[in-house]
């Protein structure tokens, strides 16, 4: 039984220290850490040795992960709660690979085309509001999936942003509340801007609310005429026909498909903000990136597999090593919303306690996630990973070299001078993580409260440079893990039924709070519900 | 006297043709001499202005003007260079200040009047100590630039050597007699005058037409408000048009160069950022009119243009409003056709042959089976066209009037959809 097999071996690894494991084995950095295109990933700082990997790799294959992967890639429906496939994947495979099929890759690269178009009509100043003025400012109104990819990449890649999109502006809606869209339209033109509404059910309640604000007040300023809404917005939806009923056109509707899941779908339509800032090209080579993971998910033996080498630890630390916290530390201040956008895609995808079979799990499955960029993480809760008494895994991710690019001209030595500084407290935090006091230079005796104790396992990912390119590669390798723990879990990291009754009971909560009608409320409720009432 | 020219903007051939006219004996030095010697064997320049072609074929068969290598150094009899190079062209005015020094014993001037940045004509000093380089700023109005270099309202001569003023003077005599137009000054301030003059041009008409947008909004017609200011001796008539946006080459490098050099200063000037971009919004007045008039729809469209030029007079199209109306149209889906008395080849050159543009030698051409007519430049053969047959042409009777030129009342009894800039 391998599972058991896998818990005597952790038994036996539980009583080394990091430290040790790095005095026992001076190879330790060359056995652990692999390449693949545009990235390094070092697992010596975690908790295991090579030994460890190979009965890893004997889970792997005892739950048929290579069978899986074949499925996800034919197409198949590995999405049962909701009847569909994951395709995703089919989003960045270039024309002629082979790897869609070929009416969906007709499909894609339809839109992709569509894309195109729009994207230089905005460029060239040719996206005309209603009085005839070109479109300064671009808005995305989404949520979730919708919102969180595209604006994670745009950050992300604000460096390589179109110098033809000079003086267009992208911004982002998501919170249901309105504060953000009322901020927001205080500062804009309504003759000037271009609301893109992105819902792939266009049902998504925030979503409508936000558009809603958004078309009233468009036809405040230019009125009530059905130009306005041809002129001043997109939709980006699988549901023509609510979007066609809520009065966009279906020429400005980009399409996406059943077939790809919110937090996934970054790479289809859903990215026109990201097309926008940065221009199609590098779009496309975020596309090719990833379609680079794809293969390498597809082809590579387990032992060089990069997402499957991230997520068998991850397996490891949460079933073996009982650690139940995992935190996301990017060194560079671009990836800001990485750490939002990955606590969606795992713990959407994989924090489920149902098997593909319907019945209760029997091991812990997604760890929490949170994190923050790096360097300001450090003045916040690292206090608790160095200190505190709950053990944590962390992902480090850093690029090697920054401020290179032409945009940096001016000022690029003080810039470079930061980098390092960020990148020599990437290595410094995570290797005082892993080793403890063994890190420091003499082992001389200090009191407990300055004590490190250390043995909190990490891995590093590293970039050749933070690129369309490298980024999609990055972004995949996180996807690939994703599906490969749902594997070993046994469950569906596909369908998201955890987040849909908080919807249908707010419903009738927002009866309650309108007319008054507590009936059926728990003691709780009603009470808040008359404090909100009374103030 | 003897003087040279070295260059080929409009200055240079103004300049050579009106001195040449004067008695003077002027070589020309243009960067493509071969291009030019066939130029001027054909007796058609590049550069059209009245009467320039005709003057240029006069001086040269009568003797006293002549085309010459740009990389020789003066003749040894020269009394005068003068450098009217393009602001790119600044290595070249280096090297001819640097190998005009005079032979001994004789008296030399560099006359600067290239539309470089202020501080220039100091910094060729430095590199020719033996010869004195002052600046005489361009002031031509293209179209008309003959006539205002021969009639010149001012000279504006930066200049700090007495003995070469004295020379500048003895050169432009001709020029200069009715009553003394030579205002001397040092030579930034005289660049840093020409800039100012133009700006303040351009924000003249920038003020217009942001008071055209508001006269529209208020039910005014700008042009009853224009002649009411102008009348006003603070103000003066001159520059208050409302329109389409103003071009060419020189008016918006100019206000560029000086929103620039005020920006890099430290300074700063919100309100020449402004005139600038009020201007390039007022080019595309004509095409929000027309999206507004067709309901935000203009796929499959048929617009014609009568004017390209940036100006009447002139075959130039360099920032004309005409660039940015060709592809706001042709990004919606317009097929447009252009007449214009002289901008026809420069627009078959920059665009080459497409099926959305056609080039009409007959204004009638252009708009037979039109969706509306934009009047984009006021050539004199617009003012006043045969309406009657003009609108019998037309899909649809709709003139967008780009400068105010028709009398909108009249237009709209003689079964026109009339739109002008501001009223």
């Amino acid at each position: 039984m391998v599972w058991n097999d896998l818990k005597a071996h952790a038994d036996e690894l539980a009583q080394r220290h990091l430290a040790d494991l790095f005095v026992d084995d001076p190879q330790r950095f060359a056995r652990l850490h692999r390449k693949a295109g545009p990235l390094l990933l070092d697992l010596s700082k975690q908790r295991l040795n090579g030994d460890t990997l190979s009965r890893l790799f004997s889970l792997a294959d005892a739950r048929e992960l290579k069978a899986w992967i074949t499925r996800l890639f034919a197409g198949e429906e590995v999405n049962g709660t909701e009847g569909r496939a994951a395709m995703h994947w089919a989003l960045r495979a270039p024309t002629g690979s082979g790897l869609a099929p070929t009416e969906v890759e007709a499909l894609v690269h339809g839109e992709l085309e569509r894309m195109a178009r729009i994207v230089e009509q905005l460029h060239s100043g040719q996206w005309r509001g209603y009085t005839g003025e070109p479109i300064t400012d671009v808005v995305n109104i989404g949520v979730g999936g919708s919102d969180l990819g595209p604006l994670m990449v745009c950050r992300a890649l604000e460096d390589f942003a179109e110098p033809a999109a000079n003086g267009l502006n992208v911004h982002f809606v998501s919170s249901m509340d309105g504060s953000q869209v009322a901020h927001l339209l205080r500062a804009l033109r309504p003759q000037t801007t271009l609301f893109i509404i992105s819902s792939k059910s266009f049902t998504t309640v925030d979503t409508l609310y936000n558009a809603d604000t958004a078309r009233t007040w468009l036809q405040r300023a230019l009125g009530d005429d059905e130009a306005v809404i041809r002129c001043h917005f997109l939709a980006v939806s699988s549901a023509v026909e609510k979007v066609t009923e809520w009065g966009i056109e279906e020429r400005n509707c980009l399409r996406l498909w059943d077939w790809v899941g919110g937090r996934y779908s970054l790479w289809s339509a859903i990215g026109l903000p990201v097309a926008i800032r940065v221009g199609m090209a590098r779009f496309r080579e975020l596309l090719a990136g990833a379609h680079f993971m794809d293969r390498h998910f597809l082809e590579a033996p387990w032992e060089d597999n990069i997402p499957v080498l991230m997520a068998l630890v991850g397996v490891w630390n949460t079933n073996f090593l009982d650690i139940h916290g995992h935190a996301i530390l990017p060194y560079d201040g671009r990836l800001k919303y990485l750490p939002s956008y990955l606590e969606q895609l795992e713990m959407e995808s994989n924090g489920k306690s149902v098997t593909r079979d319907g019945e209760p799990v029997s091991e812990k499955t997604c760890p929490i996630l949170w994190g923050d960029v790096g360097p300001n993480a450090q003045h916040a809760f690292y206090q608790l990973l160095h200190q505190g008494t709950e053990p944590v895994t962390c992902d480090f991710i850093a690029p090697a070299r920054r401020y290179h690019e032409d945009v940096h001209s001016e000022g690029a030595g003080e810039l470079v001078r930061q980098h390092e500084l960020a990148l020599a407290n990437c290595l410094a935090q995570s290797r005082l993580l892993a080793l403890g006091e063994a890190a420091l230079p003499s082992d001389e005796q200090v009191p407990f409260y300055k004590r490190y104790r250390g043995n909190q396992p990490s891995t590093t990912l590293m970039m050749d440079e933070l690129a369309p390119y490298s980024l999609g590669a990055l972004l995949a390798a996180y996807e690939h893990k994703v599906f490969t723990q749902a594997v070993i879990w046994s469950i569906n990291p596909f369908d998201q039924w955890g987040v849909e009754m908080g919807k249908k009971i707010a419903t009738s909560t927002l009866q309650a709070i309108r007319e008054g009608d507590d009936g059926g409320m728990d003691v709780s409720t009603s009470g808040l519900l008359t404090f909100i009432r009374n103030s | 006297m003897y003087l040279d020219i070295y260059g080929d903007s409009l200055c240079a051939l103004v300049t050579a043709a009106a001195l040449a006219s004067s008695g003077h004996h002027i070589t020309l030095r243009p960067p493509n001499l071969a291009e030019w010697q066939s130029a001027v064997g054909k007796g058609r320049l590049d550069i059209q202005e009245p009467g320039l072609d005709r003057l240029f074929a006069e001086q040269i068969s009568e003797g006293r003007l002549s085309v010459g290598d740009i990389k020789a150094p003066p003749r040894p009899e020269v009394s005068a260079v003068f450098l009217a190079v393009h602001s790119h062209q600044r290595a070249l005015a280096e090297h001819v200040v640097t190998v005009s020094a005079p032979e001994a014993g004789r008296q030399r001037v560099v006359i600067n009047q290239s539309p470089f940045p202020v501080g220039t004509t100091e910094e060729l000093q430095l590199l020719c100590p033996q010869v004195p380089v002052v600046v005489l700023p361009e002031l031509l109005q293209e179209g008309g630039a003959l006539q205002s270099f021969m009639r010149p309202a001012r000279l504006l001569l930066g200049c700090d050597d007495r003995d070469a003023e004295v020379l500048v003077r003895e050169i432009f005599r001709p020029f200069n007699r009715l009553s003394d137009h030579f205002l001397v000054m040092g030579p930034r301030e005289a660049e840093f005058t020409k800039l100012a003059i133009t700006g303040m041009l351009a924000t003249r008409v920038s003020y217009m037409n942001d008071m055209a947008n508001l006269a529209e909004t208020l039910g005014v017609d700008i042009e009853n408000v224009r002649q009411g200011m102008g009348s006003d001796p603070r103000i003066g008539e001159a520059y208050l048009y409302a329109g389409c946006g103003f071009g060419g080459p020189g008016l918006s490098r100019d206000v560029l160069n000086l929103s620039e050099k005020l920006s890099t200063s430290g300074v700063g000037s919100e309100l020449l950022r402004q005139v600038i971009e009020i201007n390039e919004r007022q080019k595309e007045v004509l095409f929000r009119k027309l999206w507004g008039h067709y309901d935000r729809n203009l796929e499959g469209k048929v617009v014609a243009i009568w004017g390209a030029a940036f100006k009447p007079g002139t075959g130039r199209v360099d920032n004309a409003p005409v660039e940015r109306l060709l592809n706001a149209l042709w990004a919606q889906g317009v097929i447009v056709k252009v007449h214009d008395p002289q901008a026809l080849p420069t627009l078959r050159d920059r665009y080459g042959e497409r099926p959305d543009l056609i080039l009409c030698e007959r204004p009638y051409d252009a708009s037979q089976d039109a969706d509306a007519l934009m009047l984009v430049t006021e050539w004199k053969a617009y003012w006043s066209p045969d309406f009657d047959h003009l609108r019998q042409g037309m899909r649809s009777p709709v003139i967008l009037d780009g400068r105010n030129i028709y009398d909108p009342a009249y237009l709209r009894q003689a079964g026109f959809i009339y739109y002008g800039v501001g009223r």
